[in-house]
């Protein structure tokens, strides 16, 4: 097996006209390992997990997946990440399975095989009965489970997933959460966002947090936390949320 | 970069853009689809009948060598058709979806080959017509064989050249701040020789004719190959200039795969206090009573935001003037002819034929992300169009103003007369197209990107809507200028105008009435429609 970690990123930076969304992230995530990327509402996560998916590209600093670097292996890469990512990738006049099957072909699998796939996927994730209606018409919790279908596809060694249970019912992220459980014993990775610290807490193996663009801390759950604290608590410390609420008369 | 196109990808983007298209028919607005089906084949109708004409034309060996002669022009027009109408009309047609389809692997040799054939796309009409001429040329019995095959290379020239240029055009106008500036100026390069030529005297003409047929350029060579000289010069120069223009479309389609829209169009600075338009938007606040006061400023804000509509807004009181300078003016300011005479009135239609797309037609698909909550927040219908309306109708206005100051400032020869005319007739005409938009905007309202400078619909769609459309709305402008020639006086052709401002004021309301029932009888379609993401193949 390789040695190299899942993921490494070295000094990455991505700014937007005079604001650094991202200001030089170290991370190195290893390989089979459940890493919970945090952080409050525009810290960054989205935007560093979409240069790592190759969506964006960055404004300097170098990124390496698999072992292998971004943007210039990018192809042989993206044919071994599955996606989730928070904006659909989704294609609302295609039905469910049509999705499934396109995308599965996107990643080279034969017509037969990205077909046959497609039905069994739609069938763990409990869309049989919806496998035939267009994704236009599909709940947000529905448009999330056949996301992940599709990111299941052509069975990925790494997953960038970005609030992959948003809007998921408790029996779809129970079984999203046992499905990454399972790949990750099996020697997967997954790289995940979430503001659900509880499900990140009860999941991941690491967690790094990000605050302004900045990396905060990055370590172990156990280690972090110092004594009965949990990640919420964690968290809040960490970000800085102390703000004292106000009260509004008028509400 | 290698060009091995591996096809598999493609097929699989072009089955799912087939599913899409079959799934989504069925649901379509039938009445809608039977209007798109029929103006399509009126549009393409009129061009496969060219087409005709020019095959017979190209066949008559008897007639070829005057033919012959007019076949440099003939492509030069192919040519300019090909990669300046989508400018005019801010259109770039088909496109692949890169912001969805880059997650996937797939090498950018295949996305570039797969942008190459949708440049088929924004000039199907030229297609048509050069079908007709290779027909022609190949039935033609004084002909070589291969001498109809010329054409082939300049089709690729011509679909290479139409990928380095929007992917070019596409980066510079994604940049905030500069996008409006470098955009005008590389349409007003475009439109320049134009107006050179159009513009120097009958010798600077012929120099110009001498130049444009010049034995280097792409068009000259493939007229002389497919006029039947057997020319090495002219294959070897259609040859460079097809792979030139291939270079030029892979360089600028590699600079597009690794741009970032999202970076470019960020603010430069960071934002201190309020907008120094504030007091601009916050205007119609006091002269309407909320909640029509508030639409209206979300509207104004909304607009002036939208780099669409800043482009076609910036478009037509400046490129609006370029291109039909010319034609208006001719050879002297002082020669008389109808379209100098009403030049202001004409520049000032032009634009709103422009802005018509952003202000009239899709008024909820413009403005997508605000329409639900239009329709869960306690407002009437009617109140939201007005809004809107008001806001489109201050915009036109402002738009005339430009156009005439523009004209002032470069002391072209307008009247008075010809201002308030201007006024006039673009507020019938406006008032005409608001109560048609109102009903076109609830009947058949489409998902559209407000951030996009570039529409990505087909000039071809537009231009059949046009031709539907428009010359309803230019009806009462025919009856007014027909009363001013007919009777040669301003009185009739006010007094007909002022007649047409009325009709079209009952119009609107009896449109608006209609609009209003529309919008509560199909909310929850025009929902759907709205909230619903684009295909693999934008169109």
């Amino acid at each position: 097996m390789d040695a190299s970690p899942a993921i490494r990123i070295s000094q990455l930076r991505k700014v937007f006209g005079a604001k650094a969304a991202v200001d030089g992230l170290d991370i190195e995530v290893p390989r089979g390992s459940f890493f919970g990327f945090l952080g409050p509402n525009g810290a960054g996560k989205t935007t560093t997990i979409r240069m790592l998916m190759g969506l964006a590209p960055p404004t300097s600093g170098t990124i390496e997946l698999l072992g292998l670097a971004m943007p210039e292996q990018a192809v042989e890469i993206k044919q071994r990440i599955g996606l989730v990512p928070d904006e659909s990738l989704l294609f609302d006049h295609l039905t469910g399975a049509e999705y499934l099957e396109f995308v599965g072909r996107l990643y080279s699998l034969t017509r037969a095989v990205s077909r046959e796939r497609a039905r069994e996927l739609l069938g763990l994730f409990e869309l049989d009965s919806a496998g035939s209606k267009l994704i236009g018409e599909y709940s947000k919790g529905m448009r999330k489970r056949v996301a992940m279908a599709a990111a299941l596809i052509h069975r990925p060694e790494l997953f960038l997933l970005d609030e992959p249970f948003e809007g998921v019912d408790a029996v779809g992220a129970r079984l999203m959460k046992e499905l990454l459980q399972d790949l990750v014993r099996n020697g997967a990775t997954v790289f995940l966002t979430s503001h659900v610290l509880e499900v990140v807490e009860r999941l991941c193996d690491q967690v790094a947090i990000i605050h302004d663009g900045k990396l905060v801390l990055n370590g172990s759950i156990s280690e972090l936390r110092a004594g009965s604290e949990t990640l919420e608590d964690l968290f809040v410390r960490v970000v800085g949320a102390s703000a004292v609420r106000e009260h509004l008369d008028w509400l | 970069m290698a060009v091995a196109f591996d096809t598999r990808h493609a097929r699989a983007i072009v089955w799912a853009q087939w599913r899409s298209l079959r799934n989504r028919l069925p649901r379509s607005n039938k009445g809608a689809l039977a209007f798109s089906i029929l103006v399509g084949v009126l549009w393409y109708g009129m061009f496969l009948a060219m087409a005709a004409a020019v095959a017979g034309v190209f066949a008559d060996s008897a007639d070829f060598p005057t033919t012959r002669r007019a076949l440099p022009a003939a492509f030069l027009v192919c040519f300019l058709y090909w990669q300046i109408v989508p400018l005019l009309l801010a259109s770039k047609g088909s496109s692949i979806d890169l912001r969805k389809l880059l997650a996937y692997p797939i090498r950018p040799s295949e996305f570039f080959a797969l942008d190459v054939l949708l440049r088929l796309t924004i000039a199907s009409e030229v297609l048509i017509v050069l079908g007709g001429a290779f027909t022609g040329l190949l039935l033609n019995p004084s002909l070589r064989w291969w001498a109809p095959f010329a054409l082939v290379p300049y089709v690729l020239f011509n679909m290479f050249f139409a990928v380095g240029i929007h992917d070019l055009i596409e980066r510079l106008v994604a940049r905030r701040g500069i996008r409006e500036i470098i955009a005008l100026l590389f349409i007003v390069a475009i439109a320049l020789p134009q107006l050179l030529v159009m513009k120097a005297s009958r010798d600077h003409f012929h120099r110009v004719s001498e130049l444009a047929s010049w034995i280097g350029w792409p068009w000259r060579a493939t007229a002389d190959l497919a006029g039947g000289q057997p020319s090495a010069q002219a294959l070897v120069l259609l040859l460079a200039w097809t792979l030139s223009a291939f270079i030029f479309a892979r360089w600028q389609f590699a600079r597009t795969m690794q741009f970032d829209p999202a970076e470019a169009g960020a603010s430069p600075r960071l934002k201190r206090g309020a907008s120094r338009l504030d007091w601009f938007y916050r205007a119609p606040g006091m002269l309407f009573r909320d909640p029509l006061g508030i639409l209206v400023e979300k509207e104004l804000r909304t607009l002036v935001r939208s780099p669409r509509f800043r482009l076609v807004f910036a478009m037509g009181f400046s490129f609006g003037l370029i291109i039909w300078w010319p034609v208006a003016f001719g050879h002297s300011r002082n020669t008389h002819s109808f379209l100098g005479d009403n030049y202001v009135t004409v520049v000032s239609l032009y634009a709103v034929m422009l802005l018509s797309e952003v202000l009239f037609w899709n008024v909820f698909g413009f403005d997508r992300a605000a329409a639900q909550l239009y329709f869960v927040a306690p407002l009437k219908p009617e109140t939201i169009l007005k809004g809107k309306n008001l806001a489109a109708s201050f915009f036109v206005a402002l738009e005339v103003t430009m156009a005439v100051g523009v004209c002032a400032l470069l002391r072209l020869p307008i009247a008075l007369r010809g201002i308030l005319e201007a006024y006039a007739v673009t507020t019938v005409v406006t008032l005409l197209m608001l109560s048609i938009g109102n009903l076109t905007s609830v009947y058949s309202p489409r998902a559209v990107d407000p951030t996009k400078s570039f529409r990505t619909s087909r000039s071809g769609r537009v231009q059949a809507l046009m031709l539907v459309i428009y010359p309803v709305a230019a009806l009462p402008l025919f009856l007014a200028y027909g009363a001013r020639y007919a009777f040669d006086s301003e009185v009739a052709f006010f007094g007909v105008l002022a007649l047409a401002a009325v009709f079209s004021g009952v119009f609107y309301r009896i449109s608006m009435e209609t609009a209003v029932g529309m919008a509560e009888s199909r909310k929850e379609s025009i929902l759907e429609v709205l909230s619903r993401g684009q295909e693999p193949i934008e169109s």
